[in-house]
């Protein structure tokens, strides 16, 4: 299960990222690996999308939501 | 912050990307001056964007400052104190302002400010920079600071990941001493609330596209008014100078070339702040974010960015400021092509072209409906400007292959009532890129065009001044001075360049005046306008027509027949909507990319787009 697939309310634990750049920035911008997230909103025409963690709220294109594995319960 | 410690000009964001720059200014505690220097706002020490590879840079490789200010939202502390404690690992003195401690307290959350300190072995100051609460104390802990070592982070990893993570980990083990929190957090409920109606899905796009028109309507008709005066001051001035100083060279650089130059760069001033006024009230609110979200899927298509909406929309008033606004783009080949096409909107220097040659065709009680033609002519060329850049973009994300792949992630942050001092500051600063980077040039080039129309090729000057002293026909001495000004243009430098360039612009339906025209638009768009006033003086002793009746006046020397017909005056305003014709653009762009390559293929393509795009309309209209 990867970050993009989550629709609008659902959320999620990060399991890992696969992309370090990517990784590096996502923690900077406080989403940590094993925390959960949630899906805010996601702009009309599907893309891109608004995810939370705590009170950080960004918002991320799905080709890179796609790096974002989720923990499956 | 940096505003309030200096009383300069720059402001505090509530998320990254508000400050591009670095800026210096000087602050004195107890008679004692200190070098401040502001830097843009990073959320870590791994920059993902070139404003925030500035502060890196800056914090990394630089030693000559004694204390770094880290201000910090007291919100979220937890992320915030990610970037204070690598600053704090780099060896640096770090004073803590911590900063929105009102949301905190709205939000029922409490801060150990004083264990915050003993923890992190440095000063904690919290503050309010929007009620200038807690600068005095911020001022005396840096008058009063002393030199401590210390150090956060014990990790010696190579791995940033790793040393993020690690960092985290130590700052949840702090936070649980020094924070706590009671409640839920309104601040957030409240910007949920209101996103649900500005990032709906159609409501959404309908409130930015109203804003859009608010915002054009206010640069036009508000705008108008300063800009009169404006014209009217540099008119006085410069007839005061003509006739108080004595006359000869020295008289007309002075005249026709400075002050010309230098009226061309104030008179835009008024348009320049309205809009960007709106775009700073956009941002300080929040609300420019939400754009960027709505907007990034449409404009990936053309190989763009959400966040490239700031810079187009800006361009509409000035390219340069707007250029510079492109740094916040992480992703480089989006930034470049963001660049390379925001040229293509239609700036303030613009409109007067287009109003004199719309006049030319189409009367001004000409309406269809309850719209005026020339306003729809106007807004037309405004699409057109958009379209091209859209499209240009398409072609440039085919074309420029990517060095690498940045994300695209932007902070929502919350919604707040605009900081009107930092709105103020923001307008003022961006008036000053323009006056300053663009100003300059636009001046330069004005004072190269009055030396390249002022004079000419060998000594056909006197030969002119000599027909005319020698001349028999009855003429009045206006009339005489006129055809003088007009005959030297013509065998100036200018006029040589012009005719020489007429058999390339003749497919266009172009003769050499508009050729010089052309030219001499290179320091900025609008001196068409005067130079067609100097072209066209010929032939009216009391100068009562205005430039319009003189252009419709004018006649084909050839045939005799009307120059300005419909076929060459649109042509003249699509060459006019492509051509990049600003110097000060091409060397802000320059500066940007860091390569001439780029000012190069810009001058180009749009010079291309503007050739072809003007000889078609030529060819279907005449």
């Amino acid at each position: 299960m990867t970050l993009d697939l989550l629709k609008e309310n659902e959320t999620g634990i990060i399991h890992s990222i696969e992309d370090e750049a990517l990784a590096l920035q996502l923690l900077s911008m406080g989403f940590l690996i094993g925390e959960q997230l949630k899906v805010e909103r996601i702009a009309p025409f599907n893309d891109p999308m608004i995810i939370k963690s705590k009170n950080n709220c960004i918002s991320i294109r799905k080709k890179d939501a796609k790096k974002i594995k989720l923990q499956t319960n | 912050m940096f505003n309030i410690l200096t009383g300069l000009n720059q402001k505090v964001g509530n998320f990254p990307g508000v400050t591009v720059d670095k800026k210096t200014g000087s602050l004195s505690i107890d008679n004692n001056t200190l070098n401040v220097i502001d830097l843009p706002g990073t959320y870590s020490l791994n920059p993902n964007s070139e404003d925030e590879k500035i502060t890196n840079e800056y914090l990394k490789h630089t030693t000559d400052s004694d204390v770094t200010i880290v201000v910090m939202d007291a919100t979220n502390l937890r992320r915030n104190l990610l970037l204070c404690t690598q600053i704090i690992d780099e060896g640096k003195q770090v004073i803590i302002a911590l900063n929105m401690m009102d949301l905190l307290q709205a939000n029922k959350q409490e801060i150990n400010i004083e264990e915050l300190s003993n923890k992190l072995n440095c000063s904690v100051v919290p503050i309010n920079a929007r009620l200038n609460k807690g600068i005095q104390e911020l001022k005396e802990a840096i008058a009063s600071y002393q030199l401590v070592q210390t150090s956060f982070s014990k990790t010696n990893t190579s791995n940033n990941i790793d040393d993020t993570l690690i960092r985290y980990k130590q700052i949840d083990s702090l936070l649980t001493t020094v924070f706590s929190a009671d409640g839920e957090n309104i601040t957030d409920l409240k910007t949920k609330k209101i996103d649900n109606i500005l990032t709906h899905k159609i409501y959404g796009y309908l409130i930015f596209l109203s804003l859009l028109l608010v915002i054009f309507q206010a640069v036009f008709s508000w705008a108008s008014y300063p800009m009169d005066l404006i014209e009217g001051g540099f008119v006085w001035l410069s007839e005061f100078v003509a006739n108080t100083l004595p006359k000869g060279v020295l008289n007309d650089l002075l005249v026709n070339g400075i002050i010309a130059g230098l009226g061309g760069v104030v008179i835009f001033i008024p348009q320049i702040a309205i809009l960007f006024t709106f775009m700073a009230i956009l941002e300080e609110t929040g609300y420019m974010a939400r754009v960027s979200f709505l907007m990034d899927r449409i404009l990936r298509i053309f190989g763009l960015n959400g966040k490239s909406i700031i810079p187009l929309l800006s361009s509409t008033a000035c390219a340069v400021p707007a250029i510079m606004s492109a740094r916040t783009i992480g992703n480089p080949k989006e930034r470049l092509i963001t660049i390379m096409v925001a040229p293509l909107m239609s700036c303030s220097a613009r409109i007067p072209v287009y109003t004199i040659l719309i006049a030319l065709i189409i009367p001004a009680e000409r309406s269809i409906g309850f719209f005026n033609v020339q306003g729809l002519l106007v807004l037309g060329l405004y699409l057109l400007g958009f379209v091209a850049a859209l499209f240009s973009a398409w072609v440039m994300k085919l074309i420029i292959k990517a060095k690498q792949e940045n994300a695209f992630m932007l902070e929502m942050p919350i919604y707040r009532a605009p900081r009107w001092k930092n709105v103020a500051l923001e307008v003022l600063s961006k008036v000053k890129v323009f006056l300053v980077d663009a100003g300059k040039i636009i001046i330069a080039i004005s004072i190269l065009l009055w030396v390249l129309s002022s004079y000419g090729p060998g000594d056909r000057f006197e030969q002119i001044e000599n027909k005319y002293s020698e001349t028999t026909i009855k003429l009045s001495p206006k009339e005489i001075q006129t055809r003088i000004a007009s005959e030297k243009l013509e065998a100036s430098y200018a006029g040589v360049i012009g005719k020489f360039i007429e058999p390339a612009i003749e497919p266009l339906g172009y003769d050499w005046k508009i050729g010089i025209s052309l030219v001499t638009s290179f320091a900025a768009r609008e001196v068409f306008v005067g130079t067609m006033a100097t072209l066209y003086s010929v032939g009216d002793e009391d100068n009562t027509k205005s430039i319009r009746e003189k252009m419709m006046a004018a006649t084909n020397p050839k045939t005799g027949a009307k120059l300005y017909t419909t076929a060459t005056t649109l042509s003249l305003l699509i060459f006019y909507v492509f051509a990049m014709q600003c110097m000060a653009t091409l060397a802000v762009v320059y500066r940007e990319t860091n390569s001439i390559k780029w000012p190069i293929i810009q001058l180009i393509y749009m010079g291309a787009l503007a050739y072809i795009g003007s000889f078609i309309v030529y060819t279907i209209f005449s």
